[in-house]
């Protein structure tokens, strides 16, 4: 009997569908891959290298080196105390014995062993592992299907769910299919080529043949290659161009997720079209996947997933079609240019924009009055921000904007219709920029009237949505109030702008004429900034504490938390917290705070604290108002001996009731100058003791 | 020597493709539709348990893409071939695939790509999940399928796929505008359409009369539920399908705002809905009914 347990071998498994969703393509492989990872670890099923494969229309993992079987296991059964298990003579006992007939245990397979309660005979045997082809068998079906989509649907009467119908499996073990059944497809060893090269199956006599097999059938299976192909392929071809082409990692992964077999070609378009605004121009090509524009000419690259010699069918194709897309942007471009931005203004009257909310129009006007109480700003930039805020939703109602291709250009046409209806350059850019931010991690507006326009636009958006019933509430959050709370945040922070974001929600809520609970919003805007501030690197207990006494303003909090984040380093932070965390923890449970009446205070100490209190008070105040927090922690440290100093000679808690509320008026009176910076007492100090 | 494919020739291709697949040869709906989906050969007859392959010439009215005979590849009135089976054939896209080789499409010498797009027409409480399918980059097919219809889940899934004519022959012609595309031997397609390409752009767009047409949408509209409540389910329907055409003209006249547009789609929506209902309760009794 020859038994090889160790003997390697290789395992396929390629699910085949008709084309793939692209954006679920990546993660649904890598998710394949890991959970067959996952199974040989968890089975200990040895294996040399495993790897990921997809293309729009398969799925797979190929593990090369597999052992035949399950690593055999070593298992231990506790049996009796060894000194019940043998005789004197050293003989089995009857007890042993037992224990043997019941495990199945042969002589040679108990051993003793010492525990932490003596010393006990243990059986001892190696389990032969399972073979990998049952293990393989019975797991993958229940892998397939547990892989998770965020969009499914049903093709057949087995009512499997899948993002698209499940044609084929190739589920090969060396040179043996496993056979079993999913969604009425049987697994076996025939793959699918390239529908452009062949739709003959090809037959695979065992997992190493399949790269290369499937090559020849136009597919280049390993995502990889196929990657470094399209990047190689894409610098060949704009080699002799003029321009350069513009992608992204995230278009070049995209088009690794539609083709199979990439090849490239350099189409064209009239130079009439070059006229068109750049985004436009832009936009038009991206839309058509797989399309990268060569800047400044007009030339584009697009790589297709065919047989080569389909390349001149392509490039007249792509070319064609190019052409009669930006000729429909042309044909909304100046439709909407002879419209005018101002009547299109007039038709947001006749717009509704939120459910009970009333028009596009409305919104644009309470922008406007909005933007009166911007005082702060120069008197013709206020101008501006007031004739932007009433026109920068106008271009929703133009022709291209309407257009579902073009709706990611808003803003942007307002802009240029601006400027085309006669409107000024600064009026034009801040109706251009007033969504930026768009997307998280996207670029702020260049301009202050900018950021003001795109700030009212969202707390208006943010308010709204809480007044009609649209508020965010776990993966809920359909008008992406969350995305446009950070945003309002991350503006208010970037230009340090001296506004109290509380007072300015009072104020929307003043312009929208209704009546709402305005700590809701204020809770969701203290959420929004303790993640702004995390995501700065704040440490929580930092922001906890700066957030504890926080009055709205936005850059004031962030700067709070700089000049806490600085000091930490310093020995004597940790004795300023400690001090505070006194001072709180004596005050708690007071109801009432007397009057501190000076007469009363005889105590060395105490008039030493009051002295220092009296000195230190319109000081703090100074500093505060000029935002120099650093200089502020450092006062706030001067206090410390007189505190300390404080607490060990005077007994606050005495029995004299006239005299104890007098003392506790005093700490309280201490306290209220630490709150006028953070509440220390949320600041968590590690390693050392925080109680006195 | 390229073998010429004339306007006329494709669709009789395709009807003699399909009809050799085993589909029914249908004809166009008598009323303005939208899409070939429209046509109760497809939204009626895709409700129920029974087989239905079937495969018809639709006339499409889109009243919003009226280019006024400027755009080459926009106007307000195409061609359709629509094919349903359902169930769907496990091999579907293969039977499409050899449908463009038949056409004259050779696919070692084109692309043809699969590029995601669901499907759903919130008029008919319908949806799938599928493709356009892109043709050296014309998009000449929509490829379905679908999961709901008149609101209601479907029970056997059926596939539905849409040629657009006009482009489909224009790459067959290898011409760049519509207007060019042969229709016969002696005639194109702007010989036959141009003039009315022009004046439904005019009417579309410039002429038609919003208040009119909204005391239209609301008649027609009273009809298909007096209809649908007395049970004649195709009557019915029928007075729904010209509710969404005077829908589809008030849009391109551009009277509609974006949150009175859902409230008339939710309006035609309802008719469908109510439609899908009927068909199938009165498909269960007939089922149900004893043989003679």
């Amino acid at each position: 009997m020859s038994k090889q347990p160790y003997q390697m071998i290789d395992f396929l498994l390629e699910i085949g569908f008709e084309e793939f969703p692209p954006r679920f393509l990546k993660p649904a492989a890598e998710e394949l891959t890991a959970k067959i990872e996952n199974l040989l670890k968890e089975k200990k099923i040895f294996y040399r290298s495993i790897r990921t494969i997809y293309t729009p229309r398969r799925m797979g993992t190929l593990v090369l080196g597999l052992s035949r079987r399950q690593k055999p296991q070593i298992v231990e059964i506790q049996g009796p105390p060894k000194k019940f298990a043998y005789d004197a003579k050293g003989k089995p006992t009857d007890k042993l014995l037992g224990f043997m007939k019941a495990k199945k245990l042969k002589p040679s397979e108990i051993v003793s062993k010492r525990t932490k309660r003596g010393d006990y005979a243990y059986g001892r045997k190696e389990i032969t592992g399972a073979s990998t082809e049952n293990i393989l068998h019975s797991n993958i079906p229940r892998i397939i299907k547990s892989l998770e989509f965020p969009k499914t649907m049903v093709w057949n009467e087995k009512k499997a769910r899948f993002p698209r119908p499940i044609r084929w499996i190739v589920a090969l073990l060396d040179k043996k299919p496993l056979r079993f059944d999913y969604a009425d497809v049987q697994a076996n060893r025939y793959s699918w080529p390239n529908q452009h090269f062949s739709f003959k199956p090809i037959r695979l006599e065992k997992p190493r043949e399949y790269i290369n097999f499937l090559r020849h059938g136009g597919v280049v299976v390993d995502p990889n290659e196929r990657k470094k192909i399209i990047l190689t392929r894409l610098k060949q071809s704009v080699a002799k161009s003029k321009g350069k082409p513009v992608y992204s990692d995230a278009m070049i992964e995209e088009i690794n997720c539609t083709t199979e077999y990439p090849e490239v070609v350099i189409g064209e378009f009239n130079p009439q079209y070059m006229k068109l605004p750049e985004e436009i121009l832009m936009t038009v090509l991206r839309a058509h996947g797989n399309v990268i524009w060569i800047k400044d000419t007009n030339e584009f690259v697009y790589v297709f997933s065919a047989k080569k010699k389909a390349l001149q069918n392509v490039q007249a194709g792509y070319s064609r079609v190019m052409e009669a897309r930006l000729q429909d942007a042309l044909f909304f471009y100046q439709n909407d240019t002879k419209t005018g931005l101002q009547s299109m203004q007039e038709q947001t009257k006749g717009m509704m924009w939120l459910k009970d909310l009333g028009t596009l129009h409305d919104k644009a006007v309470r922008l406007r009055d909005f933007a009166e109480v911007v005082k702060w700003l120069p008197s013709a930039e206020n101008k501006a921000l007031k004739r932007a805020a009433l026109l920068c939703k106008a271009d929703l109602l133009s022709e291209m904007v309407r257009e579902k291709e073009f709706t990611s250009l808003q803003g942007i046409m307002g802009g240029y219709y601006a400027k085309a209806s006669g409107e000024s350059e600064q009026v034009a850019k801040t109706i251009s920029e007033h969504y930026q931010p768009r997307f998280v991690g996207d670029t702020l507006p260049k301009t202050l009237v900018g950021a003001c326009l795109s700030i009212m636009d969202k707390l208006d958006n943010v308010v709204g949505a809480f007044l009609s019933g649209n508020r965010p509430s776990g993966s809920y959050d359909p008008l992406a109030v969350r995305r446009n709370g950070y945003a309002v945040v991350r503006l208010l922070d970037d230009r340090t702008l001296d506004i109290s974001l509380f007072r300015a929600i009072d104020k929307v809520l003043e312009l929208y004429k209704k009546k709402f609970d305005i700590s809701v919003l204020t809770e969701f805007f203290i959420e929004r900034m303790t993640r702004y501030l995390q995501d700065k690197g704040y440490r929580y207990d930092e922001i906890n504490a700066v957030l504890a006494t926080w009055q709205g303003n936005v850059a004031d909090a962030r700067m709070r938390c700089e000049a806490l984040k600085d000091f930490r380093d310093k020995p004597e932070f940790v004795k300023l917290v400690i001090g505070q965390k006194r001072v709180r923890n004596i005050l708690k449970g007071v109801k009432k705070i007397a009057v501190i009446n000076e007469e009363l205070v005889k105590e060395p100490a105490e008039k030493d604290l009051l002295k220092v209190k009296a000195r230190v008070g319109p000081n703090l105040a100074v500093m505060i108002d000029n935002k120099s927090y650093t200089e502020v922690l450092k006062l706030l440290l001067e206090m410390r001996s007189a505190i300390d100093k404080f607490f060990d000679d005077v007994l606050v808690m005495c029995k004299e009731v006239k005299l104890r509320d007098n003392r506790l008026a005093l700490v309280n009176s201490i306290s209220a100058l630490f709150m006028q910076f953070a509440d220390f007492s949320q600041i968590v100090i590690e390693g050392g003791k925080t109680q006195e | 020597m390229k073998k010429f494919y004339t306007f006329e020739n494709v669709i009789i291709n395709l009807k003699q493709y399909w009809q050799k697949r085993g589909c029914l040869i249908f004809e166009p709906y008598n009323s303005e539709v939208g899409a070939g989906t429209f046509n109760p050969a497809t939204f009626l007859r895709i409700l129920d348990r029974k087989p239905w392959n079937v495969c018809y010439l639709e006339i499409s009215k889109r009243p919003r893409d009226g280019r006024y005979a400027q755009n080459p590849l926009r106007f307000q009135q195409f061609y359709q071939c629509q094919v349903i089976m359902k169930p769907a054939p496990s091999d579907i896209q293969q039977i499409y695939l050899e449908s463009l080789e038949c056409l004259g499409v050779k696919l070692k010498e084109h692309e043809v790509r699969f590029v995601e797009d669901d499907w759903e027409s919130p008029t008919l409480g319908a949806w799938g999940l599928g493709w356009e399918v892109w043709l050296d980059g014309l998009e000449v097919t929509q490829f379905t399928y679908f999961q709901q219809a008149g609101g209601v889940d479907l029970q056997i899934i059926p596939v539905e796929i849409t040629y657009g004519l006009e482009r489909m022959t224009m790459i067959l012609q290898d011409v760049s505008s519509v207007f060019d595309v042969k229709w016969n031997n002696t005639l194109t397609w702007g010989d036959v359409y141009r003039q009315n390409e022009v004046e439904y752009s005019k009417y579309n767009f410039e002429s038609a009369p919003p208040d009119l047409l909204l005391s239209l949408f609301n008649s027609y509209e009273d009809e298909a539920k007096r209809l649908l409540e007395e049970g004649l389910v195709y009557p019915g329907y029928d007075h729904a399908i010209k509710c969404s055409h005077i829908f589809n003209l008030l849009e391109a006249r551009g009277t509609i705002s974006i949150s009175e547009r859902a409230k008339y789609i939710g309006r035609v929506r309802a008719l469908a809905n109510q439609a899908a209902e009927l068909y199938l309760r009165k498909n269960d009794e007939q089922a149900t009914l004893p043989d003679d």
